[in-house]
């Protein structure tokens, strides 16, 4: 089914102009160092064009994968495919692809312009076309300015863009991201996000991220894969991803979640609950109510349960209780709005949620 | 008393005191007195440098020391640098392994090695017997007294110069950055010569500047090995002293040395890492450019670069791998060769010197202790030994306080005149040790002191004080300057704020440097065999005078104990070490909660 897609795609590509962006495939791919298993059995596509993020915990696996399709590893046992060619014994100089390392690795002996050469000095193209290109690309990072500097010389989200144009500068098939925004304050990664998703929707290339912050994980990813002790756990778009886990791993991996185990007050739900499932809900989808309280119209819709207040934190434009329902414990998450009602520790509320956003997710 | 020290504490400078005066009256002033000398001040003119370029011995002599220096420096480079490579491509285990097994030949006694490479190359050496008994040859060959045995023994001698430098700058470099190059489709070939090569080209100029100067200065190795064709300058400069003391003519030869030493100090850049280095680099590079026609060479080479690139690219463009088991196998060959190079000639040195025949032999034939009992049994062997060994104590006493106290001193200074002071201090170190060893013969004799005890140690004391400031000062650098103030703010004084809390921090540094002041007293020939006059024999004064005028073998038996004593310390050093960071281990937690 595979080879259909990528000889469709092949056809495609005939008629465009401009690069042509691959598509990536492992195959059953195992890698182990030692008795250490880092990636087990896994499979997976990357469509041409796609942002595909890697997300997990700490030591999952996520920079092996990426190490694997960068061609400084070779995988233990398993295939990948770049473009529909077999690559597991392709060295990474021989594969045509652009990397942002975790600290940008740029050259510290060269200027910017040199580094951004770099490249394409390796792919023989002659000095006239390089100076184009690099003149070209300086503009679209807007560091025109800045060709001459070294790369001490520049800000974190200069280097950060620097190295983001020497990646591209070749138009390589697919590009690869380790941890891209690890090292940028807040307020500058917010930033560079945009400007990343805009420069990943301009040239449509293929994409491979890893990243252990689930907010850049939702903002930039077409798809997400969560990653969980070298198996995939989870593929998803984001949205899918955040409202539909599969397992209570992803649930709380992907925000915050309430799960609800054995529950001491019956559980109505739309649909039956499966077996070594767990059902949960997102703190956000709980309304906190006084006991009085109005009921709603779409009363027969929910469900509604009463607790009492433990904890309430003010975080900026949300605020958070902490309510303990019989033996169970609830975080519920409320946007502060003016004539809200504020509850205290101790205070008796209602729980209320709509049945439909409960899910039930394997354990 | 206490007033003065607070006074002192308040002005850091004044901490530095002992150790330029130390150093003034050893070196400094006898130094300037001898160029004076050189240019007949006062009456000022150029006839001692234009005798001496006017006789052809001098000339010859003058470019043999700059013809071996260059080789052995050129040969260190090419054999230390593949070997630095490999040591910091290895796995961090095998890594540590063998940065120890550099390092301890570098402590072994020069001397000793060179007496081990006589050996094994003499007429009657290990490798003539293995030769002869396996009837290869019939009669002994040449291996000794010849420009080859020189480079065979300064080569070893100087290695770990040039090793150490290279792996401390190659350690440096961001493994990313050759992975980075390659991901962008660098060959490993290219990844490595424009990439990893120019960042570890500080690596280079240190590790070769400091080979060139010690070989420029050091005569022992060339003086043992060599023929009578292949003296060194700083030989015949020993000589003069001993046989004629024309004072202005020994100054002369001796600047014209350190006019080449510092001459290649300043073309390799003498602040390495500095920016202006790199500009003045930029800017020499550009000249060079200018006046040639590189640039159009450079330009047409590129186009041919360019486009063998671009064949290259597309026709490999995801080809499988090359293996590289093969140049694994190379690789790991070449490092176990390098290794035997620097340790077989001790160890063979060693095992010898438990033979039991009136020769030295190798294999022993039988093992006995004769040659160990022939030296503590000889009251002038044991003499030497404990001649050594408290002058070796005292220098590193001096070296350690004054150098402790000038590194504190210096740490609080501002920077600009901490690095031209911290330079002024280090000059017994990094120029030619021959130029010392004169200067400080002539400020000796000012004061009256040669032949004796005093002397030598003040004498070695301006070296070994260099050595204190710099692993003092390394230490410092990483000193949390709050703690001091801490113990300030609960109203300690300067002296005792140091006494309490600085020195104690700072201990591994101090301990460390009074072992380096040991060892570079222990193993000092050339200063001392100046300055000593007749009277006084060091351990390697003896084994010095052995080594040329009769074969001992109870030398073999000197000679293995000199090169157990570093690994000894390098014992001590390391326990220091390892229980600084057991306190700390200890005290962290605490910290914390
Ligand atoms: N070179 C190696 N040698 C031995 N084990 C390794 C090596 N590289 C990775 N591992 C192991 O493989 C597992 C996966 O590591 P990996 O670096 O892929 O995790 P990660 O998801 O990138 O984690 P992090 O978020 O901390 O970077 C870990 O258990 C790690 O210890
Ligand atoms: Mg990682």
């Amino acid at each position: 089914m595979n080879v259909n897609t990528s000889v469709s795609v092949s056809e495609v590509d005939a008629l465009q102009s401009g690069p042509v962006y691959a598509q990536i495939e492992f195959r059953n791919v195992t890698k182990t160092y030692g008795k250490v298993t880092a990636v087990e059995d896994l499979s997976l596509t990357v469509s041409r064009g796609e942002f595909l993020t890697i997300l997990g915990p700490s030591g999952s696996g996520k920079t092996t994968t990426l190490m694997l399709l960068a061609g400084f590893e070779a995988p233990t046992a398993g295939d990948i495919f770049i473009a529909g060619r077999s690559v597991a014994a392709v060295p990474s100089y021989r594969r045509d692809q652009g990397i942002v390392f975790q600290n940008y690795a740029l050259f510290p002996h060269l200027t910017v312009i040199r580094n951004l050469e770099f490249p394409l000095q390796m792919r023989g193209i002659n000095a006239a076309e390089r100076t184009r290109r690099v003149r070209r690309m300086l503009e679209r990072v807007h560091l025109s300015d800045l060709g001459g500097r070294m790369p001490s010389q520049l800000s974190g989200g200069q280097q950060q863009r620097v190295a983001l144009a020497r990646a591209m500068i070749a138009d390589p098939p697919f590009l690869l991201l380790d941890e891209p925004l690890g090292a940028l304050d807040r307020g500058l990664r917010e930033q560079m996000q945009i400007e990343m998703k805009s420069l990943h929707k301009e040239f449509g290339i293929t994409t491979v991220c890893v990243t252990h912050d689930q907010e850049e994980a939702l903002t930039l990813s077409d798809r997400i894969i969560v990653m969980r002790a070298g198996r995939i756990e989870q593929a998803d778009s984001p949205e899918a991803l955040y409202d539909r886990p599969a397992t209570s791993f992803v649930a709380r991996f992907l925000g915050e979640a309430n799960m609800l185990e054995n529950p001491d007050f019956q559980f109505k739900s739309d649909t039956p609950q499966a077996s070594g499932t767990v059902a949960m809900i997102r703190p956000e989808r709980i309304c906190i109510l006084a006991l009085d309280a109005q009921k709603r119209g779409d009363a027969d819709q929910r469900q509604s349960v009463n607790g009492t207040v433990e904890d309430m934190i003010y975080a900026g434009p949300l605020r958070k209780y902490h309510v303990r329902v019989g033996n169970s414990f609830f975080i519920v998450r409320e946007h502060v709005a003016s004539g809200q009602q504020i509850f205290r520790p101790g205070d008796e509320v209602c729980l209320d949620w709509l049945r439909s956003d409960v899910r039930f997710v394997a354990v | 008393m206490m007033k003065l020290f607070q006074k002192l504490g308040r002005m850091p400078i004044g901490l530095t005191i002992p150790a330029f005066a130390i150093l003034l009256v050893v070196f400094g002033i006898p130094i300037v007195l001898l160029f004076l000398a050189s240019i007949n001040a006062p009456a000022f003119s150029a006839t001692n440098y234009l005798g001496f370029f006017a006789q052809t011995a001098n000339v010859r002599v003058l470019f043999q020391t700059i013809e071996v220096s260059v080789v052995a420096t050129s040969i260190c480079l090419i054999v230390g640098y593949p070997t630095a490579y490999l040591i910091v491509a290895a796995s961090k285990s095998v890594r540590i392994t063998l940065i120890a097994l550099v390092i301890i030949p570098y402590l072994t006694s020069g001397l000793a090695r060179t007496y081990a490479w006589i050996v094994i190359l003499g007429d009657r050496g290990v490798i003539n017997n293995l030769l002869l008994q396996l009837g290869v040859i019939h009669s002994p060959l040449q291996l000794i007294y010849n420009t080859m045995a020189v480079y065979i023994g300064m080569v070893h001698i100087m290695l770990p110069v040039m090793i150490l430098p290279l792996v401390s700058a190659m350690m440096g470099i961001d493994r990313s950055l050759t992975a980075a190059a390659r991901s962008m489709g660098a060959r490993p070939l290219t990844a490595f010569w424009r990439v990893f090569f120019p960042l570890s080209l500080p690596g280079v100029r240190a590790g070769s500047l400091l080979v060139f100067v010690f070989c420029l200065g050091f005569y022992i190795t060339p003086a043992a090995l060599g023929g009578l064709r292949d003296a060194m300058l700083s030989t015949f400069i020993a000589a003069q002293v001993k046989n004629s003391f024309d004072i202005s003519r020994i100054a002369t030869s001796a600047f014209i040395l350190l006019a080449i030493a510092v001459a290649v100090l300043f073309l390799l850049g003498l602040d390495l890492a500095s920016a202006q280095g790199r500009t003045a680099t930029t800017a020499w590079k550009s000249w060079v450019v200018r006046i040639s026609k590189l640039d159009m060479l450079k330009r047409y080479f590129s186009r041919f670069s360019d486009s063998y690139r671009a064949k290259l690219w597309t026709t490999q463009l995801y080809q499988a791998g090359d293996d590289s088991r093969l140049s694994n196998i190379v690789g790991t060959m070449f490092v176990l060769l390098v290794m035997v190079y620097l340790h077989s000639p001790g160890l063979i040195v060693i095992i010898m010197s438990f033979s039991s025949g009136t020769f030295l032999e190798f294999p022993p034939s039988s093992i006995s202790l004769q040659w160990y009992q022939t030296f503590f049994g000889d009251p002038s062997w044991r003499g030497a030994a404990w001649t050594s060994i408290q002058i070796g104590v005292a220098v590193a006493i001096l070296s350690t306080i004054v150098g402790t106290l000038a590194a504190y001193g210096l740490n609080r200074t501002h920077p600009r005149l901490r690095s031209f002071l911290t330079m002024t201090i280090l000059t017994p170190v990094t120029i030619p040790v021959i130029v010392v060893a004169i200067a400080s013969y002539y400020g000796l004799v000012n004061l009256g002191l040669i032949g004796s005890r005093t002397g030598i140690v003040l004498a070695q004391s301006t070296g070994a004080t260099g050595i204190v400031v710099v692993i003092v000062s390394a230490t410092l650098a990483n000193f949390d300057r709050t703690l001091e103030r801490a113990a300030k703010s609960m109203r300690a004084g300067p002296l005792q704020t140091f006494w309490r809390v600085t020195l104690p921090l700072i201990r591994p540094g101090v301990i460390g440097g009074a072992v380096f002041a040991f060892l570079h007293s222990f193993d000092e020939v050339v200063i001392t065999n100046l300055v000593s006059g007749y009277s006084i024999r060091t351990l390697p004064l003896k084994m010095w005078e052995n080594i040329r005028n009769q074969i001992d073998p109870t030398i073999a038996a000197v000679s293995s104990l000199l090169m157990l004593v570093p690994v000894l310390w390098l014992i001590i050093l390391y326990l220091t070490w390892w229980r600084s960071r057991l306190r700390d281990h200890r005290s962290r937690p605490e910290l914390e909660t």
